[in-house]
């Protein structure tokens, strides 16, 4: 399988303590990202539409 | 100094004597570090480094060092050789002095040495003392002088032994076994410090060999450091070719070669005059200064912090995967530190940060593919510390692992043995407080959770975990996270994810999920993670009611009451025959089910019509396998299609890619319908299967189809509108409401529907396959935000989509 923060391949069998992750660092940096509310799920649009055109660039996630 | 100088800087006068040998046979670990293996080796050492010292000078091209057969070990090379004759101050022989006072050099004279190495000076006296044996061949104006020594003292005079050839010296000695507890040198011991000294001089050609075994090696790098560490970073992905350069600034050589790697850690070595400074020092520090500085510049003026504004490298983000070696060469070298192996010198910082600074920078506008991979490597490093960081305050804020104090928000249950414990995630407030009221507190625990709302973009809303969220979680847990995990602390066996069936609670299930699958793995590897399944339906007749879970659910209740009030006759004469009851209510499901594999494979722009045929030429074996074998097959295929299906119809035979042959059929009359593609995918799909089998049961009923309910009889065209007038009969006087949140359920409703451990249904999470599951989460989490959305639409609103 592929580490869900670098997708490099990681080994999925319980010998992998960090697994779904390929390493420690990544495992880490992934709860950072949970810690620092860095993780969302894209939601409904709202009514305030009136200025589609200025809102600023969706913020890049982690993953 | 009434002596004159011989013509090349190195003569009798150019050593001054400073001090007698006596004191180094007595505390050799002084001198030399100690007497084991480490300052065995550090002999050959000093006498290396005087011929090294030779060829910084310029004088010096070749060094060969001979492990002999007898423990003695000899060092040649091709330099001006010592100097002979009358020492200005002392009675000896020059050559004498050299090697029986301490502290005599040409070292601690500007005069003949620009910079030199050697053990701080103390050189070939040192390893003369401690030698049992020590001989020194000079050749040096013409003539091959020699000299004995025995344990420091000289065992010959200074002899003339004829004329020679060129210049150099030759020294050859065997450690005191008085001194050493072990007198074997090892070879790769002697080797690696060679190639080092090869490394860091480029161009000089150092040769060893062992008379012992044969074994032999030169070491010779044009490439010098550079090829010093193209090799360190052999074993690791490199992001780029070794960079080097070197300046010389206010007589202080220095040279730098550096490569990133995919490595986590750095590697960084350090030298001056050719000493290893494993402690570091001042050039060690000043090419970390110019390394942060060169990276953050460079990553400002390129928009390489984009993704976070505030954020800064750290020294150690701009060396992680480092390989660099740092040589600088100096006049006056000051050693500090425990083992003497720190640079003190402080003119070395400035010169060196300037090198790197200026030399660096230039690259990287010369080479921005390069520059941005480097910066890039550093910013993920930053990006990783600062993760680190977040993770431990997360865990680390009051008792965040301390089961005694657990969060207020939770609800807990009374039992205290895991395996019997519940733990119900409820989204919300309002759900959480009939939760609370609904729950067999014996067993049940609840923990209400909302997903925090972010208004990112105004025009949408995002939601999230707050990290206050996922600490009371982790707590309520209480098994810990990341490297503090165990399992056996885990509180409750039961792990009950429990949203609103709509938009919103699927978000909140999905980001638990991902948690979950991400953060604690093994809860849901050991089957202690759960979805509940609120209902989504509650229907009243008079005074019952009735919660159906989803549609099939409700599509069931509802046959049931409907073959309650009606009959179906089918057939005439001989095959007349008569449906109700439970008989009525399987042919009312089979058309049902027949009708949704039509429309699932309506989904995937299959036609319906070219489906239906595609089906009866199946149970006639007029297509099968072998249909989609070749091109004339296939062609068959597509036409008995075409007669079956309707005028209306046309094939075209194409490959499929994959060495076989598939039909598209297109509705001639309508072009704007997608061609329906028939391949062995489609031929095998379960779908199909399901069509042919109910089709031929369906297709055994016989026509005409007539409906009776009480004294109206109708006729229907198919068993699908039978099916539609059954439900049709089975809805009257049924109040069907669908329920959106859990809210709006009294607590007792959601006890009986829900929580009840006798009554509920839950979907256990499984991970039949990790990497799907991980697929899923990265499309849901990806930083694609449309394909994200839409996605989520899809498939939120049944967990059993998200294949876990």
């Amino acid at each position: 399988m592929r580490c869900p923060i670098c997708r490099k391949e990681a080994d999925a069998s319980p010998a992998n303590r960090f697994r779904p992750f390929c390493s420690e660092r990544c495992r880490t940096v992934d709860l950072g990202a949970w810690a620092g509310e860095g993780y969302r799920v894209a939601g409904r649009e709202t009514e305030d539409v009136e200025h589609p055109d200025d809102r600023p660039a969706p913020k890049k996630l982690l993953h | 100094m009434a002596n004159k100088q011989s013509s090349d800087g190195y003569g009798a006068d150019s050593i001054r004597v400073l001090e007698g040998l006596e004191a180094v046979r007595k505390r050799p670990g002084m001198y030399i570090g100690d007497t084991a293996e480490r300052g065995l080796h550090h002999l050959v050492s000093e006498i290396v480094d005087n011929s090294v010292d030779e060829a910084l000078a310029g004088h010096c091209t070749e060094i060969n060092v001979v492990i002999l057969g007898d423990d003695r070990i000899s060092v040649e090379d091709d330099g001006r050789g010592i100097p002979v004759g009358p020492h200005p101050t002392e009675k000896r022989d020059t050559l004498e002095v050299v090697h029986t006072v301490l502290h005599a050099g040409g070292k601690f004279d500007r005069g003949a040495y620009k910079v030199s190495g050697g053990l701080h000076g103390v050189g070939a006296s040192v390893v003369n003392a401690l030698s049992e044996e020590f001989e020194v061949e000079v050749r040096r104006g013409g003539r091959l002088w020699f000299q004995r020594y025995e344990r420091g003292a000289p065992a010959t005079r200074v002899e003339d032994r004829g004329p020679a050839k060129n210049t150099g010296t030759r020294t050859t000695f065997s450690p005191d076994p008085q001194i050493f507890k072990e007198v074997k040198f090892k070879y790769e011991i002697v080797a690696r410090y060679l190639r080092e000294m090869a490394y860091l001089n480029a161009g000089l050609k150092i040769a060893l060999a062992d008379e012992r075994t044969g074994k032999r090696e030169e070491f010779h790098y044009a490439g010098g450091i550079a090829e010093f560490v193209a090799s360190l970073g052999k074993s690791n992905e490199t992001l780029h070719d070794v960079i080097f350069f070197k300046g010389v600034r206010d007589g202080i050589d220095a040279e730098a070669a550096l490569q990133w790697t995919d490595a986590i850690h750095e590697t960084v070595f350090t030298y001056a005059n050719n000493i290893h400074t494993i402690e570091g020092g001042t050039h060690l520090s000043g090419l970390k200064s110019a390394l942060t500085r060169t990276l953050n510049s460079y990553a400002q003026k390129n928009n390489l912090f984009a993704k976070n504004k505030e954020m800064r490298l750290e020294g150690d983000d701009t060396r992680e995967g480092l390989i660099a070696v740092v040589s600088v060469k100096i006049p006056e070298p000051q050693f500090e530190g425990q083992t003497k192996t720190k640079l003190g010198n402080s003119e070395v910082e400035g010169v060196v940060a300037a090198l790197v600074n200026e030399r660096l920078g230039e690259y990287f506008e010369k080479n921005p593919g390069v520059a941005k991979r480097i910066v890039g490597r550093a910013v993920e490093a930053a990006t990783a510390r600062e993760a680190a960081r977040k993770a431990k305050e997360l865990v680390r804020r009051k008792g965040a692992l301390d089961s005694g104090s657990l969060p207020g928000k939770l609800a807990d249950c009374q039992e205290r043995d895991p395996a019997r414990s519940e733990l119900f995630l409820v989204e919300g407030q309002s759900a959480g407080g009939t939760a609370k009221e609904g729950r067999d507190r014996k067993i049940q625990a609840i923990l209400p959770l909302r997903g925090k709302i972010l208004n990112v973009e105004r025009a949408r809303i995002d939601k999230m975990l707050s990290s206050a969220e996922l600490r009371t979680l982790i707590t309520a847990l209480g098994m810990g996270v990341g490297d503090e995990k165990d399992l056996a602390k885990l509180r409750y066996h039961k792990i009950v994810i429990m949203t609103d069936a709509d938009v919103d609670g699927s978000h909140i299930r999905t980001l638990l999920l991902t948690f979950f699958f991400r953060q604690f793995i093994e809860i849901i590897e050991n089957g202690y993670l759960y979805v509940a399944q609120p209902p989504l339906f509650r229907a009243k007749k008079g005074k019952t009611e009735r919660y159906l879970k989803d549609e099939a659910a409700l599509e069931d209740y509802l046959t049931d009451l409907g073959v309650d009030s009606v009959t179906l006759e089918t057939g005439a004469g001989k095959e007349a025959r008569e449906y109700k009851g439970a008989a009525l209510k399987t042919l009312v499901r089979k058309a049902l089910h027949h009708d949704r594999m039509f429309e699932a494979l309506e989904r995937r722009s299959k036609s319906r019509d070219v489906i239906a045929a595609l089906a009866r030429l199946a149970a006639d074996r007029t297509v099968g396998d072998a249909s989609f074998d070749s091109e004339d097959a296939a062609r068959a295929m597509g036409d008995a299609i075409v007669k079956a299906g309707g005028a209306n119809l046309a094939a075209k035979v194409e490959p499929d890619g994959e060495a076989r042959w598939r039909v598209a059929v297109t509705h001639s009359n309508n072009g704007r319908t997608p061609p329906t593609v028939i391949d062995l995918a489609t031929f095998h799909s379960g779908e199909l299967r399901e069509i042919r089998r109910l089709g031929a049961d369906l297709g055994a009923v016989a026509r005409p189809f007539t409906l009776a309910a009480g004294d109206e009889r109708r006729t229907l065209e198919s068993l699908k509108a039978v099916a539609d007038a059954v439900l049709a009969a089975g809805q009257k006087g049924v109040e069907i409401s669908r329920y959106k949140g859990l809210g709006e359920m009294n607590a007792e409703q959601l006890w009986e529907t829900t929580m009840d451990p006798e009554r509920r249904t839950m979907l256990k999470v499984q991970i039949s396959s990790m990497e799907d599951a991980e697929e899923v989460f990265a499309r849901l989490m990806g930083d694609q935000v449309e394909p994200r959305r839409q996605f989520i639409e899809e498939n939120a609103l049944n967990v059993r989509n998200l294949d876990i």
